[in-house]
């Protein structure tokens, strides 16, 4: 009985993983060139979703995450570069539209308080063990 | 002098608890984001006009006194919520304000206006969506304060409450 029903869970996580994984671009925005689509796929994986807030807008509904996918791909059509696509769309929603926060002054104690404390640690767990080797 | 040394962990604990406790009580909404486009100049825009025959130009309609934008959309339940305080805002306080109608039907929006009443000096149109994305617009309603310059002075997501409207009112009494 405690098999089946673990059976039947794996089963409903493994479907979830999978439709997890169905795309949301719909068939209308898909460019037909297909470099230029792969590279709209890759910028969209990157943006933000502003209103779910923790899912790119490669992965969501929001009629907002739509409208900037097709934003992206007029975009890239038009010749912009990645560059630019990012600079346009962080002037307006600024760095929160990233998914990976910048590397910039005002993130610097986000990217290296981590690498702060742990060698912070390596002292403590140094100075501590010469100390009891003494006793 | 040991002893002494381990009441420094319990007293950075009771900090981080206090920091933790101070953010839970505060009214705060951490879904909300700050404008990028703040103390910064308008994006331009020009569009149709729900109701009048000439084209909606922002270079001609900004930077000669403190006016509001608002997003708003017929489809938008919150909109319907706000519409008092926004009335009260051209009513009672005589400012002007311009409604961006926000990916809607024009026929619903003129019929929204004529049966909640029009506290709009104009209403643009922004029938794709692009005008809000210059905006930084991500959830309607939202009410942007412009100052005489044509500068973005404050920005609020969501419905004007009687708090905000009270907050607004302070704020435009400050700037120019």
């Amino acid at each position: 009985m405690i098999k089946k029903n673990f059976i039947i869970i794996i089963s409903i996580c493994l479907v979830h993983f999978f439709s997890n994984n169905a795309q949301t671009v719909e068939p209308d925005e898909i460019l037909k060139n297909q470099e230029q689509e792969l590279r709209a796929r890759n910028i969209s994986k990157n943006i933000r979703c502003m209103v779910c807030q923790n899912q790119s807008i490669d992965e969501s509904n929001a009629p907002l995450a739509k409208d900037l996918r097709i934003l992206i791909r007029e975009k890239i059509k038009a010749g912009k570069n990645n560059e630019e696509i990012y600079k346009f769309l962080t002037d307006r929603y600024g760095d929160f539209i990233l998914l990976k926060p910048p590397f910039k002054l005002n993130t610097f104690a986000l990217w290296f308080l981590p690498l702060i404390f742990f060698v912070i640690g390596i002292f403590i767990v140094f100075f501590h063990n010469k100390k009891s080797k003494q006793i | 002098m040991k002893k002494q040394l381990l009441i420094i962990p319990s007293i950075l604990f009771l900090f981080i608890l206090l920091t933790f406790f101070y953010l839970l009580t505060i009214e705060r909404n951490p879904s909300e984001l700050p404008s990028n486009l703040l103390d910064k100049k308008i994006p331009k825009f020009e569009t149709e006009s729900l109701l009048k025959n000439e084209r909606f130009v922002s270079s001609k309609e900004f930077g000669k006194e403190i006016i509001l934008v608002n997003f708003f959309a017929t489809w938008c339940q919150p909109c319907r919520v706000e519409h008092t305080y926004i009335t009260r805002f051209s009513n009672e306080k005589g400012i002007r304000i311009i409604g961006i109608n926000y990916k809607d039907s024009p026929k619903k929006a003129v019929k929204w206006l004529s049966s909640l009443g029009n506290p709009y000096s104009d209403v643009p149109v922004d029938k794709d969506g692009r005008i809000a994305i210059d905006w930084g617009v991500y959830g309607i309603p939202e009410t942007f304060v412009i100052s005489s310059k044509g500068i973005i002075k404050y920005r609020h997501i969501g419905p004007v409450t009687g708090k905000i409207y009270k907050k607004i009112n302070l704020l435009i009494k400050d700037i120019e």
